[in-house]
């Protein structure tokens, strides 16, 4: 790590994590001067028995609550002037997202269209100013997320919006809501956030405070993974996996943007599938390019992944093989327990030939694009 | 790494390090809307040149509102109340304070008077009495060892009714922190290294007390890590620019991890002594640290190990067995207040009966540790050590500290 060189980093939002962490939110609410939170989520996508344990954690708080449960995967800038008329005409005075990906992309943008008090939704894009802090915004995750809800970005039908002030303000990882309800939803979270905090943990611009928070989020996904898909009843596990997902989203926002993250999120916006099957595909050859670099860097990846004792015990100049090694491993556990369900090559994935054409175009115009491209020509 | 069935983590602030981290605040003022901060700190910060490098840095990206060095040694509502009129009177909209833990309290004072256009500060003291964000607060600390560029807590002492106002809220944490290496260059060796072992006892507290999480951990190992390599370094030489920076950084990660996971017996007990006998903090922190350790040894015998790897490396780490890594941690925290001692030619004390004042005045006499240990049972921060404490062995710890002896295990009370 280059101490030397400067650098910035923020961590916007507070981690609520653990049992009954929901009902720490009416006093979390109104630690933020907020009474009156509107609910944004989906019912098809997060489902009615996690909208209900939500309001139901507000138990006999005196706290009252719209719900909007009508985000679907196309939602688009339409939903949200919607949600912003319900918001301003029902007096709401924060958000509270439930769930992952799109409902999170729609809810930060809810809040930038109603913080800065904008008179059309729909005429918002990428270019939209975004200055000072937003209204409040509490993520509650389920266990279908991205990893990227807790980051700097939103994208709603294809639009980018990027301002750390998108970021929320609170987060609250509660048991009850971070199991899955199969080990592919695990599995698709936990490699997008390994893959995401992999990346920043051997980028050459690290700094100690990212390096924390990948740190943290590695061996939690290196501890878990495997365990919370197996035994999505072993709550402790998932929620360590969901933790790991909050924390990604952080080392994401302060990390240039990077390989694997881009190639996740270009499958993700032309063809909706989920950005960890495509960075769970792309990481070995990633890595394998990567050590050719600068097998420094990988080397002293082995420390989150083996522990403290392994990572003693083994003297430097062998670490970067063990790391292969042993990410090896973990994928073909990772992949073993799913037993099929998740593609491991674009092939297998039955991606048709026209899309894949479109995801190109999209690639090629990226500075590295043609780099880009033979990763994905090895992974198909 | 361990999930604790239930924790909190927050540090909201964004922090900006460099060796020219200090050019970017008009930037991140401007960011924000703010065009004219009010600079707040105390003579001693001014002296030292400190306050004329922020304004060599600031002055060709934005106009100063005005510069108030007048922050006592201990926060006072007066000088809070003048501030703000200052801030009022020059149409200030943002903060810069510059300097250690009172300068900070003070600013945040001044923060919550002319946010909240309060009269009376006392009605926003208390935890959580703040509900929304006040004005732009950048910190520049000058020490690399208090943490408070990241804390959230403020206190207030008004002399004339002798009350002590704290405040406590996310708000009150600084927007930004600035940890720019020429803020430490100057520092005699002495004070370095008392509070640099300030910032350790903060990286060790927060790796062992109740609220002990994921990420506070992760932070107390990469602050334990710096402070342990460099803090020696930047003692023998004053003007180590990347050991000065490296030691900016590991304190402000050392305040993220005790924000969050609170302090103990090191930090109470550290309090007391300073109220009854006027010891410095840092020294305190660095004399108390070893003791905190063996006190709470047997019920945390294997978070204290995993501090081994960080603080020695992989060598030591190797070669100690590990039923006695923990017992090493103890050994090299006593070892590094030696060798602290012998690069300031004996000013930074290993013991409390070395401790002297300016006229060479030993400053605890043993007498006087009953009433130390006793003035400990007020202290809040008995509440997060893992195990509990009492008189009688606060009073040991304390005879302990000041002879200089390791802590005799089978007198205290275990819980």
């Amino acid at each position: 790590m280059n101490l030397s060189a400067g650098y910035t980093f923020t961590c916007p939002f507070k981690t609520n994590s653990g049992n009954k962490a929901l009902e720490h939110l009416p006093v979390e609410l109104s630690s933020l001067n907020a009474f009156k939170p509107l609910i944004i989520t989906s019912l098809n996508l997060t489902g009615r028995r996690a909208i209900r344990t939500l309001i139901n954690a507000f138990g006999d708080s005196g706290m009252t609550m719209g719900v909007f449960d009508e985000i679907t995967c196309n939602a688009d800038l339409n939903v949200i002037e919607q949600i912003k008329d319900i918001f301003v005409k029902g007096q709401y005075d924060s958000i509270i997202a439930l769930g992952g990906g799109v409902v999170v992309d729609a809810a930060k943008i809810v809040n930038l269209a109603v913080s800065q008090k904008t008179a059309d939704a729909r005429q918002l894009s990428g270019e939209t100013d975004i200055c000072g802090p937003l209204g409040p915004l509490v993520m509650v995750p389920t266990a279908a997320v991205t990893g990227m809800e807790t980051s700097k970005y939103a994208v709603l039908n294809k639009k980018t919006f990027v301002s750390i002030s998108l970021m929320p303000n609170l987060v609250i990882l509660d048991p009850r809501l971070t199991r899955a309800k199969d080990s592919k939803t695990t599995a698709e979270a936990g490699i997008a956030a390994f893959g995401r905090s992999l990346e920043a943990y051997i980028a050459p611009d690290k700094n100690p405070f990212m390096d924390a928070y990948a740190f943290a989020a590695l061996r939690f996904i290196r501890e878990n993974l495997v365990l919370a898909e197996n035994k999505s009843c072993n709550k402790k596990a998932s929620l360590a996996v969901a933790n790991a997902a909050v924390m990604s989203g952080c080392v994401i926002s302060n990390t240039g943007q990077s390989v694997l993250h881009r190639l996740g999120q270009v499958f993700q916006n032309i063809i909706q599938v989920h950005p960890g099957v495509i960075i769970g595909m792309c990481l070995r050859p990633f890595l394998d390019d990567y050590v050719k670099k600068d097998s420094h860097l990988v080397s002293a990846l082995f420390h989150p992944l083996a522990g403290d004792d392994k990572y003693a015990a083994t003297p430097e100049a062998k670490r970067t093989d063990e790391v292969l090694k042993d990410l090896y491993i973990f994928l073909d556990e990772i992949y073993g327990v799913l037993k099929g369900k998740m593609p491991r090559t674009i092939n297998e994935a039955g991606i048709p030939r026209y899309l894949m054409d479109d995801i190109f175009e999209v690639i090629n115009k990226e500075p590295d694009g043609a780099y880009l491209r033979t990763i994905i020509e090895r992974v198909s | 790494m361990i999930l604790p069935d239930y924790y909190e983590f927050c540090c909201r602030v964004k922090l900006v390090a460099g060796h020219d981290a200090l050019e970017k605040i008009p930037a991140l003022l401007a960011d924000m809307g703010a065009k004219k901060p009010l600079i707040i700190t105390d003579k001693g910060v001014a002296a030292a040149g400190l306050v004329d490098i922020v304004v060599n840095a600031l002055k060709d990206g934005i106009a100063i509102g005005g510069i108030a060095d007048n922050v006592p040694p201990d926060s006072d509502l007066k000088v809070v109340n003048q501030l703000a009129g200052l801030y009022r009177d020059n149409a200030c909209d943002a903060i810069i304070a510059i300097g250690g833990g009172s300068v900070m309290d003070t600013a945040k004072g001044v923060n919550i008077v002319v946010s909240e256009n309060a009269t009376d500060l006392m009605a926003f003291s208390g935890i959580g009495s703040l509900k929304r964000h006040l004005k732009p607060l950048f910190a520049v600390p000058t020490t690399a060892g208090t943490g408070s560029e990241v804390t959230q807590v403020a206190v207030i002492k008004d002399h004339e009714k002798h009350i002590k106002m704290a405040f406590g809220s996310y708000f009150l944490l600084p927007d930004v922190s600035i940890l720019d290496s020429r803020m430490t260059m100057t520092m005699p060796p002495f004070i370095t290294a008392m509070t640099g072992m300030d910032a350790m006892s903060h990286a060790i507290e927060g790796y062992y007390c109740l609220q002990k999480n994921p990420l506070s951990d992760a932070h107390s190992l990469a602050a334990v890590n710096m402070i342990y390599k460099y803090l020696p370094m930047v003692t023998k030489n004053s003007s180590d620019k990347e050991g000065r920076l490296a030691m900016a950084v590991g304190a402000c990660l050392a305040g993220i991890s005790f924000s969050n996971s609170m302090v103990g017996l090191v930090h109470n007990l550290g309090h007391a002594t300073g109220s009854v006998c006027g010891v410095p903090h840092g020294i305190c922190m660095a004399i108390l640290l070893p003791y905190g350790l063996e006190y709470n040894m047997h019920k945390c015998e294997e978070a204290i190990a995993e501090l081994l790897l960080p603080m020695a490396g992989e060598e030591i780490y190797l070669k100690t067995p590990k039923a006695e890594r923990a017992d090493k941690v103890v050994s090299l925290i006593r070892q590094m207040n030696s060798d602290l001692n012998s690069l300031t030619d004996g000013r930074h004390a290993r013991y409390f009966s070395e401790v002297k004042d300016r006229d060479g005045k030993q400053m605890v006499p043993r007498e006087v540790l009953p009433q130390i240990a006793r003035a400990a049972l007020c202290d809040g921060a008995s509440v997060y050590n893992p195990e509990d404490t009492d008189f009688e062995d606060n009073l040991i710890v304390l005879e302990a500290a000041w002879e200089g002896k390791p802590l005799d295990g089978n007198k205290l009370k275990k819980g």
